[in-house]
């Protein structure tokens, strides 16, 4: 596998950081949601962090499976943070009227990991 | 190596997407359009490759040109398939429509992120769908 | 591949030149005519551009844009290029494009086009005792060519012009865009808070430039608070709030928080009035309290020390 194209689930304490490529294909984007549930089950974690800092496309398919994974971990019991959208992917995504649901977004991972530390300011 | 301004991918399988997407970044970026633009041309790109693969139920094809006039940049894009067709290209162009599950942005979503858009089609023998971006030259 | 130019993006399409050539009544007959006093044309070409030269070096105001030896050399060639082309017969495509390009190209050097205009009349006075003195024209043919010819630069003129004033009004839109860039600008105004204060209408083209701007810079500066002032907004209209409300989900999926100032009471009453909903959406009468607000957020208290 090549790092630089695949999908990482790095387990941090009671929490899953989930960094996804630049241009994920339908394929990782597939993978991203059986692998994402099965490590909450696995782990028990209380949610986890999307990183998609290097994203640089969200179409409407991967809009939807970000936000049916975020109803999955719900049901879970888990909460879903979106963090570091570029400006340019966050432009396109409202123009094409794409929504993720319940999911939160943040600037950076710095800021998700505050939300699941209890001392974040803003939610 | 001079700048390729013009070329056409086959849209067989789910792989092709990506592939779309990828030619098509290149393209833009080297043709001089900025960040937001190239974007929102690559999101439009994976949303008719997806249509094709997903909707058409038949092979497809991208074809693709870089445009230019004075002052500015543009490109064309065109996705034939030969596929099943859309009975009613208006109703398909409402926000919301869908058939195959998507969330329902589909077309209209795309004609907002393009400055053109047009959609041939006929039950049973295909559907071609060109769009067009244009942009300040640097 | 079929594509329509129909773009409004240019300045005068091959179709409409080819009604311009209706218009002026140019048939094929006008083009075979131009094409009979062709090897003439090339014949007395180089005197032509040595003559034109000599008279336009005798004003000061044209001698400035000749420049050295070496530039007039080309200046020369080009024009005798330019000339020759006027009697080849061929007025498709090919000819249209390079007449557009004369005038950019001109407009960019900042000649004026009465020079312009005046080198093709000094071009007719030249030319006129050419197609009269020829053995090989009667005088109907001599008549015809004078006229095709006049029909030509007439279209040539119509052309050049145009693209001028199409150049020069791409000048002044990118100037528009740039007072528009100024006139928003968008400024961390603390740690974690940006501000953008809106002067003017919001129209689409407007919004794309500030929504871009206003993205860049939450994440550039890594701030969780945008302050958007719309105090300096005249009115509001249902499509001006539906861009504020776009600029707002976008900021929203960035993970950072809109909240909108400057809400004078006309601008409620609007806001009102069409029924737009911006209940999700934190909004102040004045940018000092949604200063306030975005501080509170932040959990930052301000003080007065002298009143410690």
């Amino acid at each position: 596998m090549d790092g630089e194209n695949s999908l990482s689930v790095i387990k941090l304490k009671n929490i899953l950081l989930v960094t996804v490529p630049d241009d994920p294909g339908d394929d990782i984007i597939h993978e991203l949601q059986t692998k994402v549930l099965h490590a909450i089950e696995k782990y028990q974690s209380k949610g986890l962090i999307l990183d998609i800092s290097s994203v640089n496309i969200l179409d409407s398919f991967f809009a939807r499976t970000i936000s049916e994974t975020t109803q999955m971990v719900a049901l879970m019991g888990g909460k879903t943070v979106i963090a570091g959208m570029q400006p340019s992917v966050a432009i396109t995504a409202t123009e094409l009227g794409l929504h993720l649901g319940k999911a939160i977004s943040t600037l950076d991972v710095d800021r998700a990991l505050d939300i699941f530390t209890d001392n974040f300011k803003l939610v | 190596m001079a700048n390729q301004e013009a070329g056409e991918n086959p849209i067989k399988s789910e792989g092709d997407i990506v592939t779309c997407r990828k030619l098509i970044r290149n393209a833009a970026v080297a043709a001089g359009f900025g960040m937001t633009d190239v974007t929102r041309i690559v999101t439009a790109v994976s949303e008719l490759a997806r249509n094709v693969y997903v909707h058409s139920g038949s092979d497809g094809v991208m074809r693709w040109e870089i445009l230019h006039q004075p002052g500015q940049i543009g490109i064309h894009l065109e996705f034939e398939d030969y596929g099943k067709g859309i009975p009613d290209v208006d109703q398909a162009m409402e926000v919301g429509f869908t058939t195959a599950g998507t969330m329902g942005m589909g077309l209209s979503g795309v004609k907002r992120l393009m400055d053109d858009i047009n959609i041939k089609s006929e039950v049973g023998v295909g559907t071609t769908i060109t769009v067009e971006k244009w942009g300040r030259a640097k | 591949m079929n594509h329509s130019h129909s773009n409004s993006k240019y300045i005068s399409n091959f179709n409409s030149w080819a009604e311009q050539k209706r218009f002026v009544n140019f048939t094929d007959e006008d083009a075979a005519l131009l094409q009979k006093l062709h090897p003439f044309a090339v014949d007395y070409a180089d005197v032509f551009v040595e003559k034109l030269y000599e008279h336009l070096q005798k004003f000061p105001d044209t001698k400035r844009f000749l420049g050295d030896e070496k530039m007039l050399m080309r200046l020369k060639l080009a024009q005798k290029a330019y000339f020759m082309d006027l009697t080849s017969g061929d007025y498709g495509e090919g000819y249209f494009k390079s007449r557009i390009k004369v005038g950019i190209a001109h407009q960019r050097i900042g000649l004026p086009p009465r020079i312009y205009m005046s080198t093709y009349c000094y071009y007719m006075q030249l030319m006129i005792p050419q197609i009269y003195s020829n053995p090989t024209f009667d005088v109907e043919t001599a008549n015809g060519i004078f006229s095709a010819l006049h029909k030509i630069i007439n279209l040539d003129q119509e052309l050049a012009i145009s693209a001028y004033i199409h150049a020069t009004d791409e000048v002044i839109s990118r100037q528009t865009e740039e007072i528009l860039e100024m006139s928003t600008p968008v400024i961390q105004i603390w740690e974690g808070v940006v501000a953008a204060p809106i002067i003017g209408m919001l129209d689409s083209g407007r919004t794309q430039q500030f929504m871009e701007r206003l993205l860049e810079t939450i994440v550039q500066t890594n701030s969780p608070v945008a302050l958007i002032d719309i105090t300096g907004v005249p009115q509001i209209d249902t499509a001006t709030a539906q861009h504020l409300i776009d600029t707002i989900n976008a900021v929203k999926l960035l993970g950072s928080q809109v909240i909108i100032t400057g809400v004078r009471p006309v601008i409620a009453q609007t806001l009102v009035h069409l029924g737009i909903d911006l209940s999700g959406i934190i909004t102040r009468p004045t940018m000092a309290l949604g200063l306030k607000v975005a501080l509170d957020k932040l959990s930052i208290k301000v003080v007065d020390v002298s009143k410690e």
